[in-house]
């Protein structure tokens, strides 16, 4: 029992990080089409960043964030106007090529920029052990879990609520009417690359102080695509359940089955999902007219 | 005046030259390439077979992607499968490596129909996911399985031998390879131009408008995957020859990215394309090395430690320069340069 229950909280834990990283790729797809395949070297990045700033500035936590988001919004916003802006128009399929190239790009930048060494990052965050229900935690997992829970929540009340919100539905919705009834679908770009990126600065920092800061950062936005597809590419909310979801089952996987199978457990679960439902468990399905 | 080339007749359309100079110009080409390791160094020859490798690799993955339009990025699962399926066969069972070699392919073919089958119903980019989860679960397998694979040992791959020639030493390596490409080539040239490869090209267009013309969809899918990926698994075969040592980091993720870019620069959906692509692609780190040579100290620290990001930024910025730039690829500068030489002094 106490084996399931450290099971569950340990893939509660990995599992925040791949909701978090889900809701970016989610954000970004719902509102432009295009999966961003930078979305884990952007989380590198950002998570880069804090940790020279923390290491230069000495910041607790939540100060840590305040400077680190604007900076990676911004770096969101800068990666949009000099890649993708350029492509509108062009083909989804060269559109998201793009993005490839930029991964790989920005992978190679990072790694030059602070080296092939790991580092230890605790982002500011407290290291003694809290018990809840039995269960040991670290206060980062905590922060991690309850960082995925108040970034849900805000995106929902984001989405439903505010004007901006509203607008980034619309133009998911249909691209060309939005644009007829007066909104801006490029600044809606703009918009949804520097949220976006703003997730994965707090995906990013939480996921370092948790595990470590290592140049293989960027590979856990690949392990993040099972809880992509499961959330449906365009539900933001989804993929943040489908992240929990995904990190409890390679849990148990890796508990009860064997020792190997976590990494693929999710890939197997996806394959499976998309057999039955092609667009994921949230997504909504698309009809198509000839 | 000349205004322009025209076809009048079917038999032009479907010939895959209807030009003298175009057949004398290959001809050339071939004989070049085959006198080429008694006119270049062993290095160069070396290199030469990786590009070649690249075309085969590259030929097949246009198949897919570019001819049918569905999106691979398990590129390198495939490669894998080919390489380990020769490598086992050859030193575990002792199998010559004629019959390897097919087996290789044919072992990749049927591992496709297990990503195929389920793909079926999907479309661009979940399939593009489920490609790159299969390529996730082909590593896995083979770290994992080690009665079958070694796992992470790998294996070393020697004694290609055939008529007493080895086949994995200088030039038998370079002329096997290189018979290999121009019957991929040739294969692939055909396949395009007949039903098939024509129930392709609707499928890439409109899939519902290629069913309505009775284009069966599930079996020309499979069919695509199935022919792809055995010319993928004859490349990964070839890889296996060439490096001499299977083992699962040759066919990282990045291999997929490489695969990708090549047919993107070259022209997506263009067989010509395909192998420009990969020369050019396969001798983009030669020109790296060359420029650290002109301008930096190849020796330096920088360069050793960071040899694999500098690569791997060089092909960023590469895929994303034609896309941004020439989104036709090489092909489509080739055809420009082509136009502007004919139509002189006119523009257009």
């Amino acid at each position: 029992m106490d084996f399931l229950l450290l099971l569950l909280a340990s893939g509660l834990v990995s599992g925040a990080a791949y909701g978090l990283i889900a809701m970016g790729f989610a954000l970004i797809f719902k509102s432009t089409g295009v999966v961003n395949f930078a979305q884990g070297e952007l989380v590198m990045l950002t998570a880069y960043i804090s940790f020279t700033l923390y290491s230069t500035f000495d910041l607790s936590f939540f100060p840590l964030m305040l400077v680190t988001i604007p900076i990676s919004m911004a770096i969101g916003l800068v990666l949009e106007r000099l890649f993708i802006r350029p492509m509108l128009g062009e083909p989804i399929f060269a559109i998201v090529m793009v993005t490839v190239g930029l991964a790989v790009v920005l992978r190679g930048i990072t790694i030059m920029a602070w080296g092939p060494d790991p580092f230890n990052f605790n982002a500011g965050i407290p290291t003694r052990v809290v018990t809840l229900g039995g269960v040991p935690f670290y206060p980062a997992q905590l922060y991690l879990i309850g960082a995925l829970g108040v970034l849900t929540a805000a995106g929902w009340a984001f989405l439903r609520f505010s004007r901006m919100g509203i607008a980034m539905r619309a133009v998911a919705a249909n691209e060309t009417a939005a644009l007829l009834v007066g909104i801006s679908v490029s600044r809606i770009h703009a918009i949804a690359w520097m949220l976006s990126a703003a997730i994965a600065s707090i995906a990013g920092v939480l996921f370092a102080a948790n595990f470590k800061l290592a140049p293989d950062l960027w590979f856990q936005g690949l392990r993040a695509f099972p809880a992509v597809i499961l959330g449906g590419m365009d539900s933001v909310i989804g993929s943040a359940v489908a992240g929990l979801v995904i990190g409890v089952i390679e849990n148990l996987f890796q508990g009860y089955v064997g020792q190997g199978l976590r990494e693929i457990s999710g890939f197997i679960v996806i394959i499976i999902v998309l057999m039955v439902r092609p667009f994921g468990l949230f997504g909504s399905k698309d009809i198509e007219r000839v | 005046m000349r205004t322009g080339h025209f076809k009048e007749r079917t038999a032009q359309l479907v010939a895959l030259s209807d030009s003298k100079v175009v057949w004398s110009f290959a001809g050339l080409l071939l004989a070049l390439v085959l006198a080429a390791p008694f006119l270049i160094g062993n290095y160069q020859v070396t290199l030469l077979v990786s590009a070649m490798i690249a075309i085969v690799g590259a030929v097949g993955l246009n198949m897919l992607t570019g001819t049918t339009g569905l999106i691979s990025l398990g590129q390198a699962g495939f490669l894998a499968v080919g390489a380990y399926t020769n490598a086992i066969l050859m030193m575990d069972y002792g199998w010559p490596v004629w019959l390897s070699m097919p087996a290789a392919g044919v072992v990749s073919a049927l591992v496709s129909l297990l990503v195929g089958v389920p793909s079926l119903r999907l479309k661009g980019l979940y399939l593009a996911i489920t490609t790159l989860a299969f390529a996730f679960i082909i590593n896995h397998v083979i770290l994992y399985a080690e009665w079958l694979t070694h796992g992470p040992n790998g294996i070393f791959v020697s004694g290609a031998k055939v008529f007493g020639v080895d086949l994995q030493r200088g030039k038998a390596l370079y002329y096997m390879t290189f018979g290999i490409t121009v019957v991929v080539v040739f294969a692939a040239l055909n396949i395009q131009r007949s039903r098939v490869g024509r129930a392709w090209m609707a499928i890439r267009d409109h899939d519902i408008a290629a069913r309505v013309m009775g284009v069966d969809l599930l079996r020309y899918k499979l069919y695509a995957f199935m022919v792809s990926s055995f010319i993928v698994g004859i490349a990964g075969a070839l890889i296996s020859l060439q490096i001499r040592f299977v083992n699962i980091d040759v066919f990282a993720l990045i291999l997929s990215i490489e695969a990708l870019a090549i047919i993107i620069l070259g022209g997506l959906g263009s067989i010509a394309g395909a192998i420009l692509g990969a020369i050019f692609l396969s001798l983009l780190p030669e020109a790296i090395r060359l420029f650290f040579d002109a301008f930096a100290d190849t020796n330096s620290s920088f360069y050793t430690t960071y040899v694999y990001e500098i690569r791997g930024i060089t092909y960023g910025i590469v895929i994303i320069a034609f896309l941004r730039l020439k989104p036709e690829g090489l092909i489509g500068l080739w055809r420009d340069v082509r136009k502007y030489w004919s139509n002189w002094p006119l523009a257009y």
